[in-house]
């Protein structure tokens, strides 16, 4: 074997681990996003679950096609842009969150509202009662002398 | 020149179209949109979450520049960033504005229902109040109509007492008029007032009449009328009557009497009217001898029952006269015949008369009882007569 054979050789074997290698970093890569993907889409079941007055289905549907976006493009191994669209699909989590606070603390606000509003009534209701029963009563002393 | 010009301006329109801006991305239209349409409370946003807000605006101006340059990709995913940023800075700024509005309503919430309490017990006060009220004012108003049934019961009771009164006065009034009548009959007030007790019958009669019309006012009335028309009439009678019945009786008693008096053995009885009043004279002769006061003897079952005769009809006056013969001077045989009736007084004294009844007198020789010529005639005069007066 000569020298030059040799190095073809080496060089051979160097592309063939590199790419050996590079093939099993861009599976690892395909697989966690994968893992990723799935992830947020366990989460949007959540947030589904969490979205019990369904005040955020819109984003939460924008949320899925952007997952389901990201799937097809990993599918094309455009890794890229899968991570571009699922840190876009996480920072669309945090806003479904606190959208969904919102509803939760509007619900409430609504709530406290109407208790407010009932509690109101009943005041009004009871300051006239009252009234009528102290003109009543002063009938009935005026009567009871 | 012609051939020329035509790919130049074809030159010219391709740098145009190529240097033209492309359509706005929709995602960036919508990021625009919510800026406007947020204007307003985009500064308190940006003071609640800087970071959010400044990544927002950094994404927005990049989307901007990367259209402006027609790098439409990064600018739709820019735009689509800073959309999210700035929800989510909007979504964490209405977050403490609710909490705040909730924190708020809750305390109106806890002031309204305090006041809500407050109000509630006042009103429980004043209604158990008005209940206390509404009751005494109940128990008073039965109480009145208690009253006012009860003062009418009263009334209708008093008045029913008042009718039975009356009516009972009524019937006391027409009794006391009957028994006034009665007290009349028994003095003859029918005959000897007949005016009077004729107007007491009639009286009655209306009285009665009116009582069984339920007139009680004129039937006592009436009945009282009666009642002194009748006491009247009795008034009027009873002097009448009772002289009648006197009278009467003592026409009986003197017939008795003069029944009586001829039963006493050895003794002659006359009756000797003088005017009005009648005389039934005893003679017990020869109770004396001589000049001789005294009784002779034996003549003590005579003087019993002259004493008994005297004591049966013990309401007669009696006069005891003496008498004697004609022999002797007058003054002395008027001492003798005093002197003989008194002891004649004395023995039916004796036997129990009531002296007080009697009187005593002597007329000596005068009116004979018989003859004074003959012994036994004589003796015969020598007598006391008892005589009974009356009318």
């Amino acid at each position: 074997m000569t020298r030059a054979r040799r190095m073809w050789g080496v060089l051979v074997i160097g592309f063939g681990v590199g790419a050996a290698l590079g093939g099993a970093a861009r599976a690892g890569e395909e697989d966690d996003l994968q893992r990723q993907i799935d992830t947020q889409k366990s989460t949007v079941v959540d947030l589904e679950r969490l979205d019990d007055l369904k005040a955020v289905t819109d984003e939460i549907g924008r949320l899925r096609s952007w997952l389901d976006e990201a799937w097809g493009l990993r599918a094309k191994h455009e890794y890229d842009e899968v991570r571009t669209v699922l840190d876009r699909a996480l920072k669309q989590e945090d806003l479904i969150r606190a959208e969904i606070v919102v509803s939760k603390l509007r619900a409430q606000e609504l709530k406290r509202e109407a208790s407010m509003k009932e509690i109101k009534e009943k005041v009004a209701h009871t300051r006239k009662a009252l009234q009528e029963t102290s003109e009543k009563k002063k009938a009935l002393e005026k009567a009871a002398q | 020149m012609k051939g020329g010009a035509l790919p130049i301006a074809v030159a010219l329109l391709a740098v145009g179209a190529a240097c033209a801006t492309p359509p706005k991305p929709r995602e960036l239209e919508a990021l625009d949109n919510l800026r406007t349409t947020n204007q307003a409370k985009l500064p308190e946003v940006a003071k609640r979450a800087p970071d959010l807000m400044a990544e927002a605006d950094r994404r927005g101006n990049a989307a901007h520049e990367e259209w402006q340059s027609n790098d439409l990709d990064e600018s739709r995913n820019n735009a689509l960033m800073a959309q999210i940023k700035l929800k989510t800075a909007i979504a964490l700024y209405d977050q403490d504005q609710l909490k705040n509005q909730i924190q708020t309503l809750s305390g109106q919430q806890a002031q309204a229902e305090e006041e809500y309490a407050s109000l509630a017990k006042d009103l429980a006060s004043e209604q158990e109040k008005v209940a206390l009220l509404q009751k005494y004012v109940d128990a008073r108003k039965a109480a009145e109509a208690d009253k006012q049934q009860m003062s009418t019961e009263q009334q209708k009771a008093k008045a029913d007492h008042d009718k039975l009164s009356q009516q009972l006065s009524a019937e006391q009034k027409i009794a006391a008029a009957r028994m006034a009548l009665r007290m009349a009959d028994t003095v003859e007030a029918v005959q000897y007032a007949r005016d009077q007790y004729s107007a007491a019958g009639d009286l009655l009669a209306r009285s009665e009449a009116a009582l069984k019309q339920n007139d009680f006012a004129g039937a006592e009335a009436a009945a009282v009328a009666a009642k002194k028309s009748a006491d009247d009439a009795a008034v009027a009678a009873k002097p009448s009557y009772e002289k009648a019945e006197e009278s009467s009786q003592n026409k009986a008693r003197n017939e008795a009497l003069v029944r009586d008096a001829p039963t006493i053995p050895g003794v002659k009885v006359r009756i000797d009217p003088r005017g009005d009043l009648q005389r039934l004279v005893i003679v017990v002769p020869e109770m004396f001898s001589k000049r001789d006061p005294n009784i002779a003897p034996g003549h003590d079952y005579v003087l019993d029952a002259v004493a008994n005769l005297l004591k049966k009809y013990p309401s007669y006056p009696v006069q005891l006269v003496g008498y004697t013969d004609n022999r002797g001077k007058s003054t002395e045989l008027i001492a003798i015949s005093a002197a003989r009736a008194q002891a004649v007084y004395s023995a039916l004294a004796e036997r129990g008369v009531e002296t007080k009844r009697l009187m005593v007198s002597g007329l000596g020789g005068e009116d004979p009882f018989v003859d004074n010529k003959s012994a036994s005639g004589r003796a015969k005069n020598n007598r006391v007569e008892i005589v009974f007066l009356y009318h």
